[in-house]
């Protein structure tokens, strides 16, 4: 039945999204994440990708995780002699993270969360008055 | 089905069945809101599935004949003439959709609403008072 079909798209809508919420807490909790040996490389931002494919047990298309990657860019640098991670010129790498691009992912998530938790209220709702036609 | 006769029965029964459908491709298409290349679907809007009240659909003449595998009555599923697109292709737009869902869902209220009417109508016909 399509309703069920529905309830189950919403689902996996919500689920990619909550990973999406969890790659992004992530990459906030680790924007002062440094390397600990001297010149090394610092944590790198991680990416989220989705994409629309057949799910065999829902018997259709729905959405899903493609790929979790890594964001290539330049890490930024630092002038900074005391920490344990600056190279012999007393820079240190710092994480490719902008908290500001980070929080405005949060927000869109959030929102696409809530969309696709309308769309079960609404679905459900349809189907509790489609039962109730048997009354 | 008889033409002649306005089935109130099959007629809400058609409506649920396109609005339930229809709520799954909406479902869709707000589950793909951030999918790269994503353009959202629809259904063909239920009057002009009305007009051609009758699909062209494989008769079986002959026994040996292979059986079709897809339902006759199914709503044909369009791509939604896209209005914006973001940066990585998406087209979905979330308040047009939701706006969608909303509508399907008092198409939905509305054709429950007739279907138990019509069956209180011949309950009280029957001379069952207060059923339905």
């Amino acid at each position: 039945m399509d309703l069920d079909r529905a309830l189950g798209i919403a689902a996996r809508g919500m689920e990619a999204q909550t990973t999406r919420l969890r790659v992004i807490a992530e990459n906030l909790a680790n924007q002062d994440t440094t390397g600990s040996a001297p010149g090394a490389d610092p944590y790198r931002r991680k990416t989220i990708t989705f994409e629309n494919r057949l799910d065999r047990q829902l018997g259709t298309a729905a959405v899903r995780i493609k790929e979790l990657g890594h964001d290539k860019s330049e890490f930024p640098q630092r002038y900074d002699p005391a920490n344990p991670a600056a190279d012999a010129a007393g820079y240190v790498k710092l994480p490719n993270i902008n908290s500001l691009v980070e929080v405005m992912d949060m927000r869109e998530a959030e929102r696409s969360y809530s969309a696709n938790l309308a769309v079960m209220q609404s679905s459900r709702g349809m189907l509790t008055r489609t039962i109730d036609m048997l009354k | 089905m008889d033409q002649k006769r306005i089935d109130l029965f099959d007629l809400a029964e058609r409506r649920l069945a396109w609005a339930d459908r229809r709520q799954a491709v909406l479902a869709q298409n707000i589950a793909n809101v951030n999918t790269p290349a994503f353009k959202p679907h629809d259904l063909r809007p239920f009057e002009s599935l009305l007009q051609g009240a009758h699909p062209v659909a494989p008769l079986r003449t002959q026994p040996r004949h292979l059986a079709g595998t897809l339902a006759v009555a199914v709503p044909n599923e369009v791509v939604d003439r896209a209005h914006a697109q973001s940066p990585d292709g998406n087209a979905v737009t979330l308040d047009e959709q939701l706006v969608k869902i909303s509508e399907t869902e008092n198409t939905h209220r509305l054709a429950t609403a007739i279907y138990r009417k019509y069956l209180g109508m011949f309950s009280m016909a029957l001379g069952r008072a207060g059923a339905g």
